[in-house]
């Protein structure tokens, strides 16, 4: 079994320690921050009600976080680079969703939460989404999980199979 | 051709923390053997730890809320739970550990038992950290398809 190495990157390398019955699985993850505003509304709810539902989450000018984002990709180590993904490409990837997200009000500027409410669940879910996308083109690596976490305290896990 | 049915997975994990006194010993044995099983944990006067509990829970994002489950519902639960633990000599003052070892895997199971019959199906993990260096996990098994 190959051993995967890699040091002196600020990513994560989850191994997760996982010995399938196909052999070693081979996880990449990185982060990424960045920062958003966004207001927990339901547009289909009178006032009364998103606040008895969401309570200071549904303030009317909303509210911010530094959300920390962690991206996992499954696929094997080419023989070559020695590479699941070349990091360059994934943070390019990375970015390029981002966009919409960093120093946004999530609500008003990214055209995903128009009728979407912007909870940590649901942002996963888009970012995870936009990913699968322009990921489909690398055939060697596939998107494995999202993890977002809104505050150090609070994180979704979003992934499909 | 059968088209493969592809299933998404959430969950939403919160931490909660408090600080809580305890000591480790056998009732029934001397100070030396207690001194044996459990080492500077079984100190007479005790000591204190800061605990952080991770609350995992699964289930469908409501289209609605955009929630799997209500957080501010969640933090009542959990505030009724840490209520009863925080600033607390566990072996002293919580009844329920006058019997169980204040351990954390005890401590993980007391508080899986109290929250899970509010959270219900919802609840697919608990992680209780004692110090940055341990921590202790309490789960159903065969019931924790959501690590990833």
């Amino acid at each position: 079994m190959e051993v995967v190495q890699c040091a002196n990157y600020a990513i994560l390398f989850g191994f997760k320690g996982v010995l399938e019955r196909m052999g070693f699985k081979k996880l990449l993850t990185k982060k990424m921050e960045f920062s958003a505003s966004h207001r927990y509304w339901n547009q289909e709810w009178s006032e009364e009600k998103n606040i008895e539902v969401f309570g200071k989450s549904a303030g009317p000018h909303g509210h911010g976080h530094n959300y920390n984002l962690e991206v996992t990709v499954e696929g094997e180590v080419d023989a070559e680079t020695g590479m699941i993904i070349n990091l360059y490409e994934l943070k390019s990837v990375m970015t390029e969703v981002l966009v919409d997200f960093d120093h946004k009000h999530l609500n008003e500027d990214n055209p995903h939460f128009k009728s979407l409410v912007p909870t940590t669940e649901n942002i996963a879910r888009v970012i995870w989404e936009l990913l699968e996308e322009k990921l489909e083109n690398n055939p060697k690596c596939s998107l494995y999980r999202v993890r977002l976490y809104e505050t150090q305290d609070l994180y979704a896990d979003y992934w499909r199979k | 051709m059968e088209k493969v049915k592809i299933k998404e997975y959430v969950s939403l994990t919160k931490t909660y923390r408090f600080s809580a006194g305890h000591r480790l010993f056998i009732k029934s044995l001397s100070d030396e053997e207690n001194f044996k099983i459990f080492d500077t944990c079984s100190n007479p006067n005790g000591h204190g730890h800061d605990y952080s509990i991770e609350v995992k829970l699964t289930g469908d994002i409501d289209p609605e809320t955009g929630m799997i489950y209500s957080l501010e519902d969640l933090d009542k639960i959990m505030k009724l739970v840490i209520e009863d633990l925080d600033h607390k000599r566990l072996d002293i003052e919580v009844p329920y550990f006058e019997n169980d070892q204040p351990t954390g895997e005890n401590i993980a199971k007391y508080i899986w038992n109290k929250i899970k019959p509010s959270l219900s199906d919802k609840l697919i993990h608990l992680k209780l950290s004692e110090t940055s260096n341990s921590y202790f996990e309490y789960y159903e098994e065969g019931n924790y398809p959501y690590e990833r």
